[in-house]
């Protein structure tokens, strides 16, 4: 058996969980990949929240009829500030959080069979 | 009188509670135990109820009655810091094993003069953070007993630092579980009984019309002296002499009683825009605290300055694992929202209500003094008491938070290092932590003692500002960037804090609020500053020639709890004081 050999059949033998705690390349490998794909969601979930929430300055400064219309004697502008963001914040940081965790248990699965 | 009682027996029972809870509470081990039994949805609560400080209770709706419903941005950043800790720092430095912004910044980036530079930060960002929790607590001591405002600053200050040194709220979840509950029921039934006695809002006219706020049917009195701007020509009785004024001019409305006759235009203290409903309800636009920059930059500051509270971090510890940590703050995201959904009411009351604040300037006063002057009788005296009893709840939960931080950063990081060698002894580590207690509370107080005159939520935007020019881009390049190195963290935050600092105390060196860009970033530097502090961070890092393998710290913060793979958590944790 050559040397080369024998170093491939020590890698395919070693489990993720012995790459990982031995902390080699392959180990590296593994956990880049989850480090980069909770990222990746992390920065997702924020892409989503940025879009609603982020321009929503301006579109009220640039939308003086959100001013001008009422419900409930209250104008539709204040209603905005007031009322929907904080369920928008829960909706995404809920949906978040479960996939985040779903990532985790991919992760755990790989290690662990 | 009632009043006073209500807060009497908040105080005895948050100093009665913390001696009790010293007992069971005497090191983070205990702290670590105590955690497996704690559900989500009490840490939730704890987490929430030593956040909503003076700033939520009482500035909220204070700088709404001022300057309009733009103040409503503050909240929802409030809130949506919460969002950004979820996505990008709570998992990771649950699993990370820090009880302290000290500790990870040493344990990552392996440099114990990283720790003594965030030791440092932490100390600024609590002292920020506390004098307008004190300023709170002289504001409500005056409304509820009329003591000068300096006894009440005086007053809590002491109480926070007998009950930080006596044993402090450290780590006793339930006592803050509680005391969230105690902030929302005082915030949220005066709301809900006003709103139903006045059948909706008083006043619309002056919220969302073309009207000033004028004094009601039974006129206004003041107290002066005061300098004033009548913004409509209007007048006052003094000494029993009528005095007419024309439209857009400044008087000074003698010393003594002051009446406004009924329904006639209200004056509004030199500093204070006044506005017509229209303009008041405008979310964003115009000049000063409502322009889009301002608005803008005040949501950076919130958004990204949350995860960098030195008394907040130590919360999430009490979560078993990093999963429990995303769920516990899914949870605050929902406690939070009901929490904030009632400051605003308060403004709005206030505006058309209590409009003799826009004479004296002191709007942040407007919870306390609603309730009294809207429903005159025992009702509005009792809800008075309940407010009074919920707004102390917010500064002591608050501050005895800020103050163990601070009091264990002066012991722990910053003590043991000037003399050599670390302390062992149980008692010389106590008696180290209470006067480091007493150490770092009398700058605050005295600093407090001269903000009278400045807006609670302004002072607390300052603290937000700098969280979120230091610590913010040392978690976030922390965590997902391996890169990272103890120069670039270092240079990065040294020059954030610089930007934020020297910004504000131009502004405040400046005076007098002008209008522009350059008054909006010099209010809240964060859109600058926090850019700057991720900048040089990266470029210091890249340009280090001391590289770290991060990969250890990386399987510390990312990989899931459970596979056996991880560092013993007690190994990376350094314990905090006794």
């Amino acid at each position: 058996m050559s040397p080369a050999e024998r170093e491939r059949r020590r890698v395919r033998l070693r489990s993720p969980r012995q790459e990982l705690a031995e902390a080699t390349e392959h180990g590296e490998v593994y956990l880049r990949r989850l480090r980069r794909a909770q990222l990746q969601l992390s920065l997702l979930a924020l892409v989503a929240f940025g879009a609603v929430f982020g321009i929503l300055p301006i579109v009220l400064d640039l939308l003086p009829a959100l001013r001008h219309h009422d419900i409930v004697g209250v104008p539709v502008a204040v209603w905005i500030v007031i009322v929907p963001l904080s369920p928008l914040f829960i909706a995404i940081g809920w949906l978040y959080a479960r996939r985040a965790d779903a990532l985790d248990a991919a992760f755990r699965e790989l290690v662990e069979k | 009188m009632t009043a006073l009682f209500a807060v009497g027996a908040v105080t005895l029972g948050t100093l009665g509670l913390g001696a009790w809870g010293v007992r069971f509470v005497r090191t983070t081990s205990d702290l670590l135990v105590a955690s497996r039994s704690v559900g989500p949805w009490w840490n939730a609560c704890a987490i929430s109820g030593e956040y909503l400080s003076a700033a939520s209770f009482l500035g909220i709706a204070g700088l709404e009655m001022q300057v309009g419903v733009s103040a409503l941005w503050q909240a929802l950043g409030f809130t949506a810091g919460y969002l950004a800790l979820l996505l990008f720092v709570a998992a990771p430095l649950r699993r990370f094993g820090s009880y302290t912004i000290p500790d990870f910044a040493e344990a990552r980036l392996r440099s114990p003069s990283l720790r003594m530079l965030a030791a440092g930060i932490v100390l600024l960002i609590g002292g920020f953070y506390l004098v307008p929790q004190l300023k709170g607590a002289g504001l409500a001591l005056n409304v509820v007993s009329g003591a000068p405002y300096w006894v009440g600053v005086v007053i809590v200050g002491a109480i926070v630092t007998v009950n930080v040194a006596i044993g402090g709220m450290r780590g006793i979840t339930y006592v803050q579980a509680f005391q969230f509950w105690v902030k929302v029921f005082a915030i949220s039934v005066p709301a809900c009984v006003l709103l139903i006695h006045f059948g909706g809002l008083p006043g619309r006219a002056a919220l969302f019309g073309q009207e000033l706020p004028r004094a009601g049917s039974r006129g206004l009195v003041v107290k002066g002296p005061q300098r004033v701007l009548f913004p409509e020509a209007g007048s006052f009785v003094a000494n029993g002499r009528t005095v007419h004024v024309v439209a857009g001019e400044h008087v000074t409305l003698p010393a003594g009683e002051v009446k406004l006759p009924p329904g006639d235009i209200v004056p509004y203290a030199d500093g204070i825009v006044p506005q017509t409903g229209k303009q008041w309800s405008r979310p964003v636009g115009g000049q000063g605290d409502s322009s889009p920059l301002f608005v803008y930059s005040l949501l950076v500051a919130t958004f990204l300055g949350t995860m960098g509270l030195p008394h907040i971090l130590v919360r999430f510890y009490t979560n078993p694992d990093g999963h429990a940590a995303r769920h516990t703050t899914v949870r605050v995201l929902t406690l939070l929202g009901l929490f904030y959904a009632f400051p605003s009411v308060y403004g709005a009351l206030g505006r058309t209500l209590v409009p003799q604040l826009y004479v004296t300037g002191q709007t942040d006063d407007v919870v306390l003094r609603l309730p009294a002057v809207a429903w005159p009788g025992p009702v509005g005296t009792a809800l008075g008491a309940l407010i009074a009893a919920g707004a102390f709840a917010a500064f002591l939960s608050t501050s005895s938070g800020l103050l163990v931080s601070m009091a264990g950063t002066i012991s722990h990081d910053v003590w043991p290092r000037l003399r050599q060698g670390r302390p062992t002894n149980v008692a010389l580590r106590r008696t180290r932590f209470r006067v480091a207690a007493v150490a770092a509370v009398l700058l605050p107080v005295a600093l407090a003692l001269g903000a009278e005159g400045v807006d609670i939520s302004i002072l607390v935007g300052w603290a937000f500002a700098i969280a979120a020019s230091t610590f913010c881009p040392m978690f976030l390049l922390g965590i997902w960037w391996t890169g990272l190195t103890a120069r670039g963290a270092a240079a990065g935050m040294v020059c954030g804090m610089t930007v934020a600092t020297a910004a504000i105390f131009t502004g405040l060196a400046l005076g007098e609020p002008s209008t522009g860009a350059g008054a909006a970033l010099l209010a809240q530097p964060a859109v600058v500053s926090v850019p700057i502090a991720f900048l040089v961070m990266i470029a210091g890092s890249v340009t280090d020639p001391h590289r770290i393998d991060a990969s250890a710290e990386m399987l510390a913060l990312h990989a899931p709890e459970g596979l056996g793979l991880r560092v013993a958590e007690d190994e990376l944790a350094v314990p905090q004081t006794a």
